[in-house]
């Protein structure tokens, strides 16, 4: 849907008529979006499968300070796991 | 990092973050294209998150063989989830502070 609004808006021919430094700076500018992508990516994944752990019911909209401490140990656990992960697989190499 | 920048498309960041390189023309196609870029990237976040929050609540929420509604629930899981999201965010930015080359 919007696909086809940016099409529309900004024509191939204009695309290519763009300088250089706009080139480089549109590309500087992709990099960092991408890499907070990322990170926002990241978070949507923790959230999803840490609060499938640690919240078993939604009757108070408050986080108790027990759930708020098992989300922040699911996050680091989870991250952990990760590094511990990718260093086994360096040592099988 | 907020979430509040998920819905914003983050316009004003978008525009006043470059240093004005002497030499660059400030095409308006360049605004634009940044413009349109942050608005798909928070189309994309937000879908993400609608679509999350909906599966979680609705397994927190409704009991098979679901004949009946709790919007009550609903309601309360939604800012509940939106809290969890802040807490982790919060959990993970500072972890990756930390170690910043430990973690992908």
């Amino acid at each position: 849907m919007s696909q086809s609004t940016t099409s529309a808006n900004i024509s191939q021919a204009d695309l290519q008529n763009l300088d250089d430094n706009s080139k480089k700076d549109i590309m500087n500018f992709l990099e960092v979006e991408n890499s907070k992508q990322k990170v926002q990516m990241s978070i949507h994944q923790f959230t999803n499968m840490c609060f499938k752990q640690c919240i078993t019911n939604a009757t108070n909209p408050e986080l108790s300070a027990g759930e708020e401490q098992c989300l922040n140990n699911c996050v680091n656990r989870f991250l952990d796991t990760n590094i511990r992960i990718v260093k086994g697989l360096q040592n099988i190499q | 990092m907020a979430l509040s920048s998920i819905f914003s498309g983050n316009n004003n960041n978008a525009e006043q973050q470059q240093p004005t390189n002497t030499t660059t023309t400030k095409t308006p196609l360049v605004s634009e294209l940044k413009q349109q870029i942050s608005q798909e990237l928070a189309i994309a976040n937000a879908t993400e998150l609608v679509n999350k929050v909906t599966e979680n609540c609705f397994e927190t929420c409704m009991k098979t063989p679901y004949a009946e509604g709790n919007d009550s629930c609903v309601d309360s899981c939604l800012a509940k989830y939106m809290r969890s999201w802040n807490s982790i965010s919060r959990a993970y930015i500072q972890r990756i502070q930390q170690s910043p080359d430990k973690n992908a």
